[in-house]
């Protein structure tokens, strides 16, 4: 054990140097002059499992830090972009065969994406704030010997989720991006504990940002 | 801009229609119904299918603890029985796409009992008092069976007992003396000399009484391994064909995380110290026990100890003679004539 951290750390301070050397220029781009609508995206994706649970999301996010880095790496340059997003997203799902599983949800947190300059783009959206509203087919509650049809049956659970997501940069159109994002949401509580659960995103983000002449979009 | 909204908004909106238009069939004669039943905090999932003409309601109580109700919506229930009755699949607390939120103390053998009661309650209000329930318990269903009718048995016309767990205490020394036994009979035989062999050896390995939970688990999953050992022998009939749309209607995470959370919350008090042998005199409802003569998960033995221990008056013990833990699955057509002769002379 002990050897084995004698390896990895010189390895892992020998990657934080080289990286930290491949930086060549960081700056942070500068948002004060942006209107809400431009720092503002909006997204609609199927949401869903395919074989079981389908649904959409609708989101939206607003650009709350950008920073570019250049890099050169074996004689190239490269530009990234690493961009924080506040990120609030409402989406339902169903399973049609049964309507088991039918639900609303809506989930609040921050997104980190980087983009390179082909577009690429991996990102991280961690939903800490999220509520899950079940929807139940006919129901009845039973207490003792009464039996009564409840109204607009379901449950309500604390949600939050993570998703890891690639997408693709789209430039100068109105649909900006389109994305592919792995969700995971826990539901608690659950039964007599907490539910995970997996989805596929897919879907395109856009905005309503005026097009300036000759804007360049990378 | 204009296009795409419009093209988004026609999207939705025939989504929700869609949602919106998906009613339950309420033809008795052919019923497609799913209700829940909510009680003591949970919310459970009642599939209800098949000829309601008669309002006579065969109410399933699946295996596990943790399984899921539809298992049993395929070969010949679903094209024999269903024909005749209504057969209400029900997904027990913690257990297949039942929700809810209560604590570990919220599920126990005694509440589960009461939920079942709770279902009666609902299908009578639904379909009237003059509807006739059959209840039939498999495995694990064959606990939670007895400890709702020693609640209440007045709602049931008559108790089908298939392979059931009246006695989980009983089981952890009924599997050794079972392995021991099946293991001489097929090596006798010589049938799968080396397996039957490693299964001696296993079994004298462990302990005389039960003290591990591991062991348990062990021995049950070698109990469904000899079964597949005897089917591939031919003595146990090969599981006819399943609903293989079932796979649609659960969602398989949450199948798995609530089996295993049920099982982890159960399993230890159900393994030390559930047994309802001595309280079966007090069932006096018809009763039919089915039972595969070659079940290694509850063995036969456990079929005479709840045939003798049953209070009913009218009772049967049927074996069936190809198959394990599944007869409904190994002898369909047996199962279905059983079933429905049973429900025919109780109704």
């Amino acid at each position: 054990m002990k050897l084995q951290l004698q390896l990895l750390i010189p390895l892992i301070l020998s990657l934080i140097k080289g990286y930290s050397q491949s930086i060549e220029d960081t700056k942070n781009t500068s948002l004060a002059n942006q209107t809400f609508l431009e720092r503002t995206e909006f997204k609609i994706a199927y949401s869903g499992s395919i074989f079981w649970n389908n649904g959409l999301n609708f989101g939206t996010e607003y650009l709350l830090k950008e920073t570019i880095k250049v890099k050169n790496r074996r004689g190239s340059q490269r530009t990234n972009s690493h961009q924080f997003l506040l990120n609030g997203n409402l989406g339902f799902t169903t399973n049609f065969a049964t309507s088991t599983d039918t639900g609303v949800f809506t989930n609040y947190g921050i997104t980190w994406r980087r983009t390179n300059k082909k577009g690429k783009q991996f990102s991280i959206e961690f939903n800490p704030l999220g509520y899950y509203r079940s929807f139940l087919p006919e129901t009845y509650k039973v207490s003792g010997d009464n039996v009564k049809k409840v109204f607009l049956p379901g449950r309500g659970y604390y949600a939050p989720s993570i998703s890891v997501g690639i997408g693709k940069q789209r430039k100068n159109k109105k649909i900006t991006r389109r994305y592919f994002n792995i969700n995971f949401m826990l539901r608690t509580p659950y039964n007599a504990g907490a539910l995970p659960s997996f989805n596929f995103q897919y879907g395109y983000r856009f905005n309503f940002k005026k097009k300036k002449k000759n804007e360049k979009i990378d | 801009m204009k296009r795409l909204i419009n093209k988004y908004t026609l999207l939705l909106v025939s989504v929700l229609a869609t949602l919106i238009s998906c009613s339950d069939d309420e033809n008795l004669e052919n019923l497609n119904n799913t209700l829940f039943v909510r009680h003591k905090n949970a919310d459970m999932p009642a599939y209800i299918h098949g000829n309601a003409s008669e309002k006579v309601f065969l109410i399933i109580l699946h295996g596990g603890p943790g399984g899921y109700g539809l298992s049993y919506r395929g070969s010949t229930i679903k094209n024999k029985i269903e024909k005749e009755y209504a057969v209400v699949y029900f997904d027990q607390r913690g257990s297949g796409m039942a929700q809810g939120s209560y604590s570990k103390d919220g599920i126990n053998v005694d509440i589960m009992a009461e939920d079942v009661l709770a279902l009666s309650k609902v299908i009578k209000h639904k379909y009237g008092n003059d509807s006739k329930l059959f209840l039939m318990g498999h495995s694990w269903g064959g606990t939670l069976g007895p400890a709702t009718l020693l609640k209440d048995q007045s709602p049931f016309l008559g108790w089908i007992d298939v392979d059931g767990s009246h006695n989980v205490k009983g089981l952890y020394q009924e599997y050794i003396s079972n392995f021991k036994r099946v293991a001489a009979e097929q090596i006798g035989i010589g049938n799968d000399i080396e397996y039957w062999s490693k299964v001696i050896d296993f079994v004298n390995g462990l302990d005389s009484e039960y003290n591990d939970i591991n062991d348990m688990y062990d021995l049950n999953n070698e109990a469904f391994f000899a079964e597949e050992k005897l089917e591939e022998s031919g003595i146990i009939n090969t599981e006819g064909s399943q609903d293989n749309n079932v796979i649609f209607k659960y969602t398989p995470l949450t199948l798995i995380w609530n089996v295993l959370n049920t099982q982890s919350i159960l399993d230890e008090n159900l393994f030390r110290n559930v047994t309802y042998t001595d309280r079966l005199s007090e069932i006096t409802i018809p009763s039919l026990v089915i039972w595969g003569k070659h079940d290694m998960v509850v063995p036969l033995g456990f079929a005479q100890e709840a045939y003798d221990n049953l209070g009913s008056s009218k009772k049967e013990l049927v074996i069936f003679e190809k198959s394990g833990h599944s007869p409904m699955f190994s002898e369909p057509d047996l199962f279905a004539d059983k079933v429905i002769e049973f429900i025919n002379e109780n109704k």
